[in-house]
């Protein structure tokens, strides 16, 4: 019976079969929304009001010819985009959805890991730049670069924004700091400067305008997939809406309070809050243009990080205070 | 590690072929340069071997964006080599549509910085406005782009009442949003941050590299065709030319932002003062043997033909140059010390029309033919030297 | 200052240099030079008169010699300096370090033409294809074309 259910947990929801669909809902979503802010119409045709487009596209992308070019490293270029799903697919199970309460908590909710989602979202990154080093491309090396010095810039102030939340709740626990938020409503309006700063990290992190400079299109082809195609592209594409999806997750958990209610409510909220995050986010994409990778350096440094250490330490504070 | 990065002849920055090829330095460039003749028609010489009249159509087909200004600039010297002068009404609509092409040619240009500085929203929002002159353009002459409204001694179409009460209901949809623009192209911070200070082009050396159009008028001088060698009625028209001091693209978007304004007075004045009248003069066959150098202020800069006949019904002689080639040697001193990031807009920010560049020498035999040459070997050889050279640099400096 | 005004000045300060100046229609000039007084007359029009926009240079193939014409431009009047060359000898001086905009216009009369010009900057080709057979300089009048038959790939004639 427990591994019934622990294959069903991993193969249906919130397993591989959930994340696949929920996450091209939320390309479309994000699709949509942004087509609709610049006065277009966006997909239409696919499905009811585009709702397929995204799956027509994987499904496309599966079926178109796979190149690997000649002077690339075949084993690397070949496991990344695989490698780089499982890894923010592993990501996704961490999120507090199946089993949220504390009495019967899920098997992959522990203390800490907390700490194990962010390091499992920062490991795309590195994906990025291993799939972009390894193309032997000079489209790809720039854009494999830019995905590093962007690193330097925007993951110090995610993990302090993210990690603020925690330090007031007390514990490093997902399903615990969401649940201490859903009792102590109010204070959760305390993080609110921690969740617009994380929001623009996480912008970053998803390489979205305005930072979309790893993968440029027209500066440098295509940056880091700009020698990728066919499956492999599919996998990839198919990755960054898991990120996505993973990362709007994970701020809903620790900002917005989670995914109450067992399993039907527990979905509901899960799909209204995640949209939530994902609606602030294409409305970032839609209303800026793209900056230099320098300016994200200078943003980060000058702005970014400093207001997470100010908001950290006004929590800090005031959890002295309270307790 | 300095290594070189060719931009082009295929890139999706380029909406043309043209080779740039950059040394970088990280992220610097330090070298720049510029190879030229991909999209080479061998226009000269094909004009040598077709009548007056067909050479309009063949001008106008010299580029897609700006075909009306080859077309008229063409017109003007032949008609200037045949004595006759075409009647006002005729010269007023060929004004009209002369403007309305340049605001068409400016909103293209907005949408185009918009897109390659990664602000696809302001790029959707400006485009759609396009729309509307483009629906304007095709009442007046029947199709979007080559408007083939010229005739040696006057325009083919006329206008009537209707048409001028929709353009004018439609001018003033476009100056509003047009404002609305303006604002936002200026003020949006993570727009201006990519604009502002890239692609330095001091007034001497605007000066000294002969650019021209908005380029030149965005670092502070005031050169404008229409003012200083005013041809067709713009001695009539009132209107001021646009420039601004901060010589980065920054100022150039600011200058083409204001010519787009002042281009909307120019065609509301146009149209309510239109006189009546004919709209062309029959012309004649032969032209006398003569010369003529005829200028025309184009969107992207000044447009220069010279024309000379020897009696018979051909051309002697037809040299063509479009701005943008003026523009080039100005891209390279612009180029250097600048981002990667920035290449694209610096290119853009001359408005390259490549096309219109590209056709300073004859190409031999019919395009058909000789084209195979030139697009296949040339890029073949081209790609083979690059592989060379990539492999040369890897080997020597890659850390691994 | 209108044509009459400048037709004056370059009278008084380049006598001896110009051979010719005409004045066919307003705000254009016409000024014949010869190839050797070129640099000196150029650099004239640039200190004193402040000309200093070269709209383009154009090539003429006029059979027995090559016809060239540098077109000048101020906010006044079009200004045009024409010297001829010598067929069997086509030989020009640059004037690149007058007008340092002037180099493409070069490159291209050097590719079209087959005119040499010295003391120019850069002198690589400019618009011809790499693999272009050499001595064949498309502007010349006896270089002409024909239309070669078409041949459709995959054999059907």
């Amino acid at each position: 019976m427990a591994t019934l259910k622990t294959l069903a947990y991993l193969i249906l929801y919130p397993g591989l079969l959930f994340i696949f669909f929920y996450s091209t809902f939320a390309e479309w979503y994000d699709r949509k929304l942004y087509a609709r802010l610049q006065n277009r119409m966006g997909p239409t045709h696919t499905g009811r009001a585009g709702v397929l487009q995204p799956i027509a596209d994987f499904i496309k992308l599966m079926s178109k010819e796979d190149i690997v070019p000649e002077r690339a490293d075949r084993g690397m270029f070949r496991a990344l985009p695989a490698f780089g799903l499982a890894i923010v697919s592993a990501g996704m199970l961490l999120l507090p959805v199946w089993n949220y309460s504390l009495s019967n908590p899920s098997a992959t909710s522990f203390s800490g890991d907390i700490v194990v989602l962010l390091y499992i979202l920062s490991l795309p990154t590195f994906i990025f730049f291993l799939a972009g080093w390894s193309s032997t491309n000079l489209f790809s090396t720039v854009g494999a670069t830019r995905v590093l010095t962007m690193l330097f810039g925007y993951e110090v102030p995610l993990f302090l924004t993210v990690l603020t939340p925690a330090v007031l709740a007390n514990s490093w626990r997902l399903a615990e700091i969401a649940a201490f938020y859903r009792h102590h409503p109010w204070l959760a309006l305390l993080n609110i400067p921690a969740f617009l700063i994380a929001l623009i990290c996480v912008q970053a992190k998803l390489e979205r305008t305005p930072f979309d400079i790893p993968h440029a299109e027209t500066e440098i082809v295509g940056g880091t997939f700009t020698e990728y195609s066919g499956k492999k592209l599919a996998l990839f594409r198919l990755m960054m809406d898991v990120e996505l999806v993973v990362a709007a997750g994970l701020l809903a958990t620790v900002f917005l309070g989670g995914f109450p209610g067992g399993l039907l409510p527990g979905l509901i909220n899960f799909i209204i809050k995640t949209l939530l995050v994902i609606f602030l986010l294409c409305l970032l994409r839609a209303t800026t243009s793209r900056i230099r990778v320098d300016q994200v350096i200078s943003l980060s440094w000058r702005y970014l990080a400093p207001l997470a250490v100010i908001q950290l330490l006004v929590i800090i504070l005031i959890k002295g205070l309270i307790s | 590690m300095s290594f070189q990065i060719p931009i082009g002849p295929q890139h999706p920055a380029l909406k043309e072929p043209v080779g740039v090829r950059v040394t970088v330095d990280g992220e610097i460039i330090r070298e720049a340069d510029l190879r030229l003749g991909y999209n080479h028609r061998g226009v000269e010489k094909l004009a040598e071997q077709k009548t007056w009249t067909q050479n309009i159509y063949l001008m106008e087909r010299i580029c897609g964006i700006c075909s009306h200004s080859h077309a008229t600039c063409y017109v003007q010297g032949v008609e200037k080599l045949m004595e006759i002068e075409p009647p006002k009404r005729g010269l007023y609509i060929r004004i009209l549509v002369s403007e309305l092409e340049r605001v068409h040619s400016h909103l293209l240009w907005l949408g185009v910085a918009g897109h390659e500085a990664g602000f696809d929203s302001f790029f959707m929002y400006v485009w759609r406005d396009r729309e509307i002159v483009m629906d304007i353009l095709e009442t007046i002459s029947g199709n979007r782009v080559h408007y083939a409204i010229n005739a040696i001694g006057g325009v083919r179409r006329d206008l009537d009442e209707l048409q001028i009460k929709h353009i004018l209901d439609s001018l003033e949809v476009l100056r509003q949003r047009s404002a609305y623009y303006e604002k936002l192209g200026t003020t949006e911070p993570s727009f201006v941050a990519r604009l502002a200070g890239v692609g330095y082009l001091s007034r001497e050396d605007a000066i000294e590299l002969c650019a021209v159009g908005p380029t030149l008028r965005a670092s502070g001088v005031p050169m404008d065709v229409r003012k200083d060698d005013p041809y067709a009625v713009y001695d009539e028209v009132p209107f001021e030319v646009c420039t601004a001091d901060s010589c980065d693209v920054l100022g150039r978007t600011v200058v083409r932002i204001k010519e787009l304004l002042q281009s909307y007075n120019i065609i509301e004045f146009l149209l309510k003062n239109l006189p009546a009248g004919p709209i062309s003069v029959r012309a004649p066959r032969r032209a006398k043997p003569n010369e003529v150098v005829s200028r025309y202020e184009a969107p992207r800069g000044e447009n220069i033909h010279y024309i000379k006949s020897n009696g018979s019904d051909k051309p002697e002689r037809l040299k063509v140059r479009a701005p943008t080639l003026a523009n080039y040697a100005a891209t390279i001193k612009m180029l250097k010390n600048g981002f990667i990031a920035d290449v694209p807009l610096i290119f853009a920010a001359i408005d390259p029309c490549i096309c219109c560049a590209e056709r300073s020498v004859a190409i031999v035999d019919a395009r058909t033919a000789q084209e195979r040459i030139v697009t296949m070997s040339s890029l073949r050889e081209l790609s083979l030297k690059t592989a060379k050279h990539q492999a040369r640099k890897r080997e020597a400096e890659w850390p691994l | 200052m209108n044509d009459q005004v400048l037709i004056d000045k370059i009278n008084e300060g380049l006598k001896d240099k110009v051979v010719a100046i005409t004045n066919p229609a307003p705000r254009r000039l016409f000024l014949q030079v010869t190839a050797d007084n070129l640099l000196p007359v150029v650099g004239w029009l640039k200190h004193e008169l402040g000309i200093t926009h070269l709209s383009t240079i154009s090539g003429l193939d006029l059979g027995q010699s090559f016809e060239l014409l540098y077109h000048f431009a101020n906010n006044c009047c079009a200004l045009t300096l024409r010297t001829e060359i010598p067929r069997e000898q086509p030989v020009l001086t640059s004037i690149c370090e007058i007008i340092p905009g002037a180099i493409l216009y070069e490159r291209e009369l050097q590719d079209m033409f087959g005119i040499t010009v010295q003391n120019i900057p850069d002198g690589r080709p400019l618009l011809l294809p790499d693999d272009w057979p050499a001595g064949n300089y498309p502007l010349r009048k006896d270089w002409k074309y024909e239309r070669p038959p078409e041949v459709i790939p995959g054999g059907k004639s």
